[in-house]
């Protein structure tokens, strides 16, 4: 998955900043879904930040991969990631 | 993972609609890089044209570019003056471009050649700004006094041209405001990405004219009819924004919720945000980091709450904006 080329994402103690540069728009995630932006960023695949995930977590793959399909698909819509 | 409130949420917000204060440093970097101008326009906000005094030197302008870089500041946008008049313009910039920041530069483009523009592209920016502030030659150089409106034009194009997103910033005044609508057809027509304006503001050389500036009530009303039409117009094919507030309103919206930014001018003091006098900061004195800690705690200060307030009631206060208080 590919960032957008002026977007800029950051850590902080809540989660993670993401910064649309171009548009000037900041999305914000808590602690899980800055994992998942973590991941991504790394040159991660959906499917490999779900395993990741599931081995970290002790909860169901299931709905792991749900949720990580959800962050992707909200990222994509607001143009943070390229479809 | 996951309980309820562990789940991943993504929420949007526009940049000054974030809690400030969530933000372990500033988000966005609003510099003045210097203060000397090769212009004299009629409704700067900044007075700029000299040197201001003990503007920072080479390396304390470093020493600020590498902080920036260790808070991970994403966005900086610099300005002046006429920020590429600094002798030291181009190196910055690539200092920020190689330490992947965004980065916006605002300028009147009259040093804007052809190579320029292709060093521009090279370096990636986020944006180049450039004031465009009428249709023709006639309107533009009233305002822009020892502008040139040919070479502006030109080098809008030639920026293009290089792949470079290109913006126009317009000021609407008396002088001007009946060729916003022509002005935003030329942009698309030049293949700008975005158009840019709001009201003028009642600060610097702008407020001391005023009178002779601010478009009447009616003016305005047009104005924005204007440009709703357009931005219908050029969905989707060019941005045009307006910011439909004027200062006094965002002084009010920025009393309740700071911006996670920092102004910083061209001697090194952090300015609280534009059309206030207040300083926060000092970069000769403190790390950008502690200055961050002071802004958050200046907006609690009775006395910027209360002399807020009374620029709120009484507008002609704007007028202190360039004469700096330290807290």
């Amino acid at each position: 998955m590919e960032f957008q080329k002026h977007v800029k994402v950051r850590q902080e103690k809540f989660g993670a900043v993401v910064f649309e540069t171009l548009r000037e728009k900041i999305f914000v995630t808590n602690e899980s879904g800055a994992q998942i932006l973590s991941l991504l960023q790394a040159g991660k695949e959906p499917e490999a930040v779900t395993n990741e995930l599931s081995s970290m977590y002790d909860g169901d793959p299931a709905v792991i991969k749900k949720d990580v399909d959800e962050v992707i698909s909200t990222l994509q819509e607001s143009g943070i990631i390229k479809n | 993972m996951i309980e309820n409130e562990l789940r991943p949420k993504v929420n949007e917000f526009e940049i000054q609609g974030t809690n400030f204060s969530d933000y372990q440093s500033p988000l966005f970097i609003a510099w003045q890089l210097n203060s000397i101008c090769n212009l004299e326009c009629l409704h700067c906000c900044e007075e700029a044209g000299e040197i201001m005094p003990n503007e920072l030197n080479r390396e304390e302008v470093m020493d600020f570019c590498q902080q920036i870089v260790d808070l991970n500041i994403p966005y900086v946008a610099i300005s002046g003056g006429e920020p590429m008049m600094h002798p030291d313009f181009f190196k910055i910039c690539e200092f920020f471009r190689s330490n992947g920041i965004s980065l916006k530069v605002e300028t009147n483009g009259l040093f804007i050649n052809k190579e320029v523009a292709a060093r521009f592209g090279k370096l990636g920016f986020r944006s180049v700004q450039i004031s465009v502030d009428g249709a023709s030659q006639d309107t533009f150089e009233k305002m822009r006094i020892k502008g040139n409106f040919k070479k502006v034009i030109e080098a809008c194009k030639f920026l293009v041209e290089a792949g470079v997103n290109t913006e126009i910033v317009f000021v609407p005044t008396k002088f001007n405001i009946h060729e916003t609508g022509k002005l935003i057809d030329m942009s698309y027509d030049m293949g700008i990405y975005g158009f840019y304006t709001g009201k003028i503001m009642q600060i610097g050389r702008a407020g001391q004219n005023w009178d002779i500036l601010c478009p009447s009530a009616q003016e305005y009303e047009e104005f924005f009819k204007v440009l709703t039409e357009k931005e219908k117009q050029y969905a989707g094919k060019m941005k045009v924004y307006y910011y439909p507030y004027d200062v006094i309103e965002e002084l009010k919206y920025r009393l309740e919720k700071p911006s996670a930014s920092l102004l910083v001018i061209p001697n090194g003091k952090t300015k609280l945000i534009g059309p206030l006098p207040f300083v926060c900061g000092d970069l000769r004195k403190s790390k950008l980091s502690e200055i961050w800690n002071d802004y958050q705690k200046a907006w609690k200060k009775d006395e910027v709450i209360s002399f807020t307030k009374q620029v709120i009631e009484n507008p002609e206060l704007l007028k202190e904006a360039n004469k700096w208080r330290e807290l």
